[in-house]
């Protein structure tokens, strides 16, 4: 105690010795602070716009990956009736009957391409940063991390809400469903709500590419994983037990169980929606500051290492 | 008697690395710094030299909190490296990797105008700071182009600009004429002079002795992690240079070199052919003033024909080759191949 106490005495004797000549043009405070969150989110807006035609392209996905089961549906039941009384009979036993399968699938694509995309765009992010040299630009920077991860965030939250909103559009009018329907106010409400746990997944997926510098190969495992536990294109409780616990501790499945239940007027898999929404103002309020540990974590691990640059 | 604005006291940094040998992987303790402990007075050049892989790049990135030393401690503009980050990166303006660091979708106004952001710059100040900063570095003819279609020269001066950015009170710069052309290299030298004038604590690295002298005030040699020797370019070469060389170009017959060696004072006679038949000789000798008559008392006649004669001066080259017994470009091959080390050391 004694010895930590003189080191730290030691270290400010030191400092003080030292000749301040202040910070030249920095002015740190609250409106500089604002004034990154807001330049960082402009700036992923232009690079990205200067990519032709990438999020218009992207729209598109979700449609296709509506498109493959709706098809398949069609083809094992022979008809879309069929089809349709088949979907209504299975998730009637997992307690959400629904023959709107065409919806179903649409909502749980589109859905996963929101999730997709925010831990996509992070992960891709510190990736291409840290290959491009700019990731040590950043840290030499005196901006707190959490103010760029929140711009990089906000960006990739602008932008895969577009892309949801665009491939509903379309998917609506092409597989001919009305997603008003349902109530998609309390829908998009609770994609809203669900965001704040997707930053903290993505915070965690981002400090992994960080530290085994490498991105492609967990994002092709996240594309199959991800929507499999989500139950994208069906309801989780046809798992085995022990998987659908997990499956529904994960919060894209709790996001993607609440927007389908109000948008087809079933019932949630957790329960009455007043446990619906304590569930998602926990997991936005949990997710987030676990993330951001785990990412501070990895950061000085790698600092006490070889260094953000070494790629 | 300024006081010193960059302290580093007893800093040590081991990291883990990779090494895969047919096949088979193994983890190597590197030791890139060793017990390195400096000050750098408020208002100098600092010059750190040294070969790739000898600890340069490792210093500097302790210093600018990119990495965390494994012992040992680093004050900067009154700040602790280790507890008051946020404050020690407001107080750098630092070019680390070249032309890499920059977003080549943007153009270079809106990566100052992103950098300036990040480093906490009003926009209203910052927009009069990117407007001198196109006059001062002549940016204005590639400025409001995207970085992607810069020439490897531009991308530099832009990179340059970044680490002005902000106006700190010290500027850290590693390498910064790799891979410009002669004329904006000597620009950019210029330009860091006049920096300095105007009071900016300069940190700069090189390879390059000529920069270093014609820069520094103060030069720190740094090999193996460990600083060999540190002082004035002046006291450096000083303390090597025990005798006097004298330089001579022309058309020497073999006789005449052994005349020469025999000449009492004269400790040894170097000879290096050059093209066309002339040839180049270093006299070695105590005192060159006092040899100088009788140096060409015994080159004159059989033949000889002295094109020049001059005094060969000591330079940071000798002082490093001096210290660490290699030269400075041999050095930095055989280190490269022996270990690999991240980039510049």
């Amino acid at each position: 105690m004694t010895h930590r106490s003189s080191e730290n005495g030691r270290r400010v004797l030191a400092a003080a010795e030292t000749v301040g000549r202040g910070l030249g043009l920095g002015r740190p405070g609250l409106r500089a602070s604002a004034d990154v969150v807001w330049t960082v989110f402009v700036a992923r807006l232009k690079i990205i716009s200067r990519y032709k035609g990438a999020i218009l392209l992207e729209s598109f996905l979700p449609v296709f990956f509506a498109a493959l089961p709706i098809l398949l549906g069609t083809a094992v039941a022979g008809s879309e009736q069929n089809a349709a009384n088949n979907f209504f009979q299975n998730t009637s036993s997992a307690g959400q009957g629904t023959s709107q399968y065409r919806l179903y699938m649409l909502l749980g694509s589109s859905t996963f391409m929101v999730v997709s995309l925010m831990l996509w765009l992070i992960g891709y992010w510190v990736r291409r940063e840290q290959e491009t040299g700019t990731l040590e630009s950043i840290y030499l920077a005196p901006a707190k991390r959490l103010h760029i991860l929140a711009g990089v965030t906000s960006y990739s939250l602008v932008r895969s809400l577009s892309a949801f909103l665009v491939a509903m559009v379309i998917g609506s009018l092409l597989f001919g469903v009305n997603p008003f329907d349902g109530n998609l106010l309390a829908s998009i409400g609770y994609l809203v709500l669900g965001i704040p746990a997707l930053w903290g997944l993505s915070f965690i997926f981002g400090a992994l590419i960080m530290r085994v510098k490498e991105a492609n190969s967990v994002i092709q495992l996240i594309q199959w994983v991800v929507p499999f536990f989500m139950g994208v294109y069906f309801p989780v409780t046809m798992f085995p037990p022990l998987m659908r616990i997990v499956a529904m501790t994960f919060p894209p499945t709790l996001m993607n169980d609440a927007m389908r239940s109000s948008l087809l007027n079933i019932s949630s898999l957790y329960g009455p929606g007043y446990i619906v929404l304590g569930l998602m103002f926990m997991a936005a309020w949990i997710t987030p500051l676990l993330g951001y540990e785990f990412f501070g974590l990895m950061e000085r691990r790698i600092r006490r290492n070889e260094g953000v640059g070494q790629y | 008697m300024p006081g010193s604005i960059i302290r580093v006291e007893h800093l040590s940094k081991t990291y883990l690395s990779k090494e895969r040998k047919k096949g088979n992987r193994k983890k190597k303790l590197v030791q890139a710094l060793d017990d390195v402990s400096l000050a750098i007075n408020d208002g100098e050049t600092f010059g750190l030299l040294g070969p790739n892989g000898a600890g340069k790049t490792t210093l500097i990135k302790c210093l600018t909190t990119l990495l965390l030393p494994s012992s040992g401690g680093a004050w900067i503009n009154g700040y602790d490296v280790l507890r008051q980050e946020d404050m020690v990166r407001a107080s750098i303006g630092c070019m680390l990797m070249g032309d890499r660091g920059l977003y080549w979708k943007l153009t270079g106004r809106e990566n100052l105008d992103y950098f300036g952001a990040l480093y906490h710059v009003p926009r209203e100040v910052r927009v009069k700071r990117i407007e001198d900063l196109v006059t001062l570095l002549k940016l204005g003819d590639f400025i409001d182009r995207t970085v992607e279609t810069y020439s490897a020269g531009q991308r530099m001066i832009l990179a340059f600009a970044k680490a002005l950015i902000n106006d700190a009170p010290i500027l850290i710069l590693d390498e910064p004429t790799v891979t410009m052309d002669v004329p904006t290299a000597r620009e950019l030298r210029h330009i860091v002079k006049e920096l300095n004038r105007q009071g900016k604590t300069i940190l700069y690295t090189t390879h390059l002795m000529h920069e270093a002298e014609e820069l520094c005030n103060r030069v720190a040699i740094i090999d193996h992690g460990k600083i060999i020797d540190l002082g004035t370019t002046a006291a450096l070469k000083a303390s090597i240079s025990t005798e006097d060389v004298v330089e001579l170009e022309g058309i020497f017959p073999e006789a005449t070199v052994g005349r020469m060696r025999a000449v009492p004072g004269i400790r040894d006679v170097t000879v290096t052919p050059m093209d066309s038949g002339i040839t180049k000789l270093n006299v070695a000798c105590e005192n060159s003033r006092m040899m100088l008559p009788r140096i060409i008392d015994a080159v004159t006649g059989n033949g000889a024909t002295i094109q020049s004669i001059k005094p060969k001066e000591v330079t940071l080259e000798d002082v490093f080759i001096a210290k660490t017994g290699r030269t400075l470009s041999v050095d930095t091959q055989v280190l490269g191949e022996r270990e690999a080390r991240p980039r510049g050391g």
